[in-house]
């Protein structure tokens, strides 16, 4: 059963999910940013029902670990959602939202297929096996996605502060996920402490995103650098 | 057209790279099951 310190961690991470949501309604921003916010009530409502299965069949029981596993595969789905809206935003005045849709789709379609194929030569649990492996391609995927869309945020010369603390905060949180799950395949041993680490990256991305609602307004801009003068 | 295929190169592009991203992170597997969407305790996976 999981100890005190990991309810108290489970609590705030909710508390900050529900804080994003209660923020961008604050800040008039929750349908410019429909998917992010739908993603944070989700985890919120995920929690919810997470808490009640632990409470009524316990940490160890199967129905905790599929519904578990299943609605993160689901979440995943939408954080996916989430990035594609991201790359929606940023190449906006391009007018390339039906592009980034397609890719989307191909993506998504793509990361489909390859997943059953790996899951396919196993003969039983063949939807959870297939639930569990699109959810870690998805993150994978996702991570890739989100430095490529801080390249063009770097490349389009985008100075919107909130829309570049959005994603470079989920760039954050897709490596240290990605650094912690690495380490844990590293060094097995300490796998008891990488396990505490995960809750507390969980911890990282709604603090982020609620700060980013909070203080930093729809209009603010990053100055651009300045440009040196050299005399000739 | 070619805009069209080039974004579906791009994605499949993508999709090599997160692959061979998630190869060379999970190259020392231990079993261990990446969960990346709140801070919920991650149970025991049960089909590992």
């Amino acid at each position: 059963m999981p100890g005190t310190m990991q309810y108290v961690v489970w609590l705030v991470g909710a508390l900050l999910e529900a804080g994003v949501v209660v923020c961008a309604i604050k800040r008039k921003a929750f349908r410019r940013y429909l998917f992010l916010n739908l993603y944070m009530a989700s985890e919120v409502v995920a929690s919810a029902i997470r808490f009640e299965i632990l409470q009524h069949y316990g940490f160890t029981s199967l129905t905790y670990a599929y519904f578990y596993y299943y609605s993160d595969a689901l979440l995943t789905i939408l954080l996916f959602l989430v990035l594609s809206s991201l790359y929606s935003e940023v190449f906006r005045e391009l007018n390339a939202e039906r592009y980034v849709q397609m890719g989307s789709v191909a993506l998504f379609a793509g990361t489909a297929l390859f997943s059953f194929a790996v899951v396919e030569q196993f003969s039983d649990k063949l939807l959870s096996r297939f639930v569990l492996e699109i959810s870690q391609n998805l993150y994978f995927v996702g991570l890739l996605l989100t430095y490529i869309l801080w390249a063009a945020i770097l490349k389009l010369r985008e100075t919107r502060t909130r829309l570049i603390q959005l994603v470079l905060s989920l760039g954050v949180y897709f490596s240290l996920y990605a650094a912690n799950y690495a380490l844990r395949n590293l060094y097995p041993s300490a796998e008891a402490l990488f396990t505490v680490l995960n809750p507390l990256i969980g911890c990282f991305l709604p603090f982020a995103w609620a700060y980013a609602f909070w203080k930093l307004p729809e209009e603010a801009r990053l100055a651009p650098a300045g440009l040196a003068v050299t005399p000739r | 057209m070619s805009k069209r295929l080039a974004v579906i190169a791009a994605s499949m592009l993508i999709l090599v790279g997160a692959m061979s991203l998630k190869s060379a992170v999970t190259s020392k597997d231990s079993g261990a099951v990446l969960m990346a969407n709140g801070s919920a305790p991650t149970p025991p996976s049960p089909w590992k």
